[in-house]
């Protein structure tokens, strides 16, 4: 009964997921390459959403995706209809709302390599990006692979910035926890722990797969 | 000087915490030896010369004559004029003191990693299979293709990563930094003599780090001794290393286990 919104939470989790790593990736792997002051600052920005309340981030989106602006009507020209209320407004959302959940471990994951493989690999002419294809990257196989679930569960989950910008319209914008917000204001309960049992079990899966992922293999 | 071979000149000047580096050397020999003790700066200087590092002064040339090539220049680093050659466009090969095997790949996997498909040297083109097998019994380790990197022991870990950057080429430049610490010393003494072959054969020049005097002898090595960042001595090993020969004979005299056949020096 709930399979409209159930299908638009997973289009939207899949992807908000996909999106965020090609744009996380690199940028955690250009945040733990070195030190300086740029990269620290990017890392501060990219954890914001941690702390921010969604609905914040949410306003901001709409407001500043809206006709009001240059960009949002430069969007509006582009699609055809504002940003905001539509699936599209909900994955731009979503992508910065997760960004944290997908950069913190890809950092962490990249810097806990030791720089010598990759020392390694350019001593054998391997150049930085063919280095990070065949090196680097299997060895943070682990850390993307919690970023992935992590950001997945995250934008299943989400709710403010989704009911900010998207609003409640079923099949285009009503999330699984959105419904699950209509269903308590209904006094539907039944149907409500319907949705509260399928988001716990989506988050159950999702991180029994985390943490039963093989963990790399001894360094040598 | 040596012309119709490749030869290289490295001048640095580099501060790194206390040490103090200002050293001039042309790497004219077949075999170069770096001899210090521990923390006299000899791992900088290889990073430098591989691009890993760069030097607050300093300037590094390769003179690069092949066969069959007409001779070339290659500036790796000139800090006067702000040169500063990538690590992987040196085409400079250094086996590290710690091995950094790829953990995520089979022994073989690591030693093939960046092995040309075609290994054409001078005018003869050799199989993959057969130059890998050459490099395989070159570097004592073709009982190990089929294991994982952390299956190996640390004598095995150093050879296959120098049979890894032997597979890569020797390029213009072989650095080896300390690459025989653990073997014992039978076997670092024959693979030391079929490396010397190996690269002769390819006119790649070698610079070995050590403090090692057996390592030194066993290369036949053109000797720099280094002090404090400086280098202080340089010629053959028989002549600049003599008094540290010598010491080391007498330290091992009162024991009675070792006695080594010298006795006009003592």
């Amino acid at each position: 009964m709930e399979s409209q919104a159930i299908w638009l939470t997973l289009r939207l989790a899949v992807t908000t997921t996909l999106i965020l790593l090609a744009f996380a990736i690199p940028l955690a792997w250009w945040i733990s390459s070195g030190r300086s002051a740029i990269r620290s600052f990017a890392q501060a920005i990219t954890a914001l959403p941690l702390v921010l309340p969604p609905t914040v981030i949410g306003f901001y989106l709409l407001v500043g995706l809206g006709p009001l602006t240059p960009i949002g009507r430069a969007i509006i020209r582009l699609l055809g209809h504002p940003l905001a209320f539509s699936f599209t407004g909900l994955v731009v959302g979503s992508v910065l709302y997760s960004f944290p959940f997908a950069i913190m471990p890809l950092v962490a994951g990249f810097q806990a390599i030791g720089p010598e493989y990759v020392e390694a690999a350019s001593l054998l002419g391997a150049s930085p990006f063919r280095s990070f294809f065949d090196i680097t990257l299997p060895l943070a196989r682990p850390a993307v692979l919690s970023a992935t679930v992590l950001v997945f569960l995250h934008t299943i989950g989400e709710f403010g910035v989704v009911l900010m910008l998207g609003g409640n319209i079923p099949g285009t914008t009503q999330t699984l926890s959105i419904a699950l917000f209509d269903r308590v204001q209904d006094g539907n309960y039944a149907a409500a722990n319907h949705i509260a049992i399928l988001l716990i079990a989506f988050a159950i899966v999702g991180l029994a797969l985390v943490y039963a992922a093989p963990s790399r293999r001894t360094l040598a | 000087m040596p012309s119709r071979s490749t030869y290289h000149e490295v001048r640095i000047q580099h501060r790194a915490g206390p040490l103090a580096l200002d050293v001039e050397l042309t790497l004219d020999h077949p075999w170069t030896a770096l001899f210090a003790p521990s923390g006299a700066g000899k791992t900088t200087i290889l990073r430098i010369i591989a691009g890993l590092d760069r030097p607050h002064f300093g300037r590094i040339v390769c003179h690069s004559s092949r066969p069959a090539q007409p001779p070339a220049r290659f500036v790796f680093c000139d800090t006067s004029a702000g040169i500063h050659t990538a690590p992987h466009q040196r085409a400079v090969r250094m086996v590290a003191q710690r091995p950094a095997l790829f953990p995520h790949l089979s022994v073989l996997e690591n030693i093939v990693y960046r092995m040309p498909a075609n290994v054409v040297e001078g005018e003869e083109i050799h199989s993959r299979d057969s130059h890998l097998n050459a490099i395989l019994e070159l570097c004592r380790v073709s009982h190990l293709t089929n294991t994982t990197p952390s299956q190996l022991s640390g004598g095995e870990r150093q050879r296959v990563a120098l049979a890894r950057t032997m597979a890569a080429g020797t390029g213009r430049l072989l650095l080896l930094d300390e690459p025989f610490t653990g073997l014992e010393s039978d076997l670092r003494d024959d693979l030391i003599r079929d490396l010397r072959t190996w690269t002769a054969e390819r006119g790649t020049p070698v610079l070995l780090v050590t403090h090692d005097i057996g390592e030194v002898f066993a290369a036949e090595a053109h000797v720099l001794k280094m002090k404090s960042g400086r280098i202080v001595a340089s010629g053959p090993a028989a002549e600049v290393l003599a008094g540290e020969r010598d010491r080391l004979i007498q330290r091992l005299r009162p024991d009675g286990t070792v006695i080594l056949a010298k006795p006009e020096s003592l």
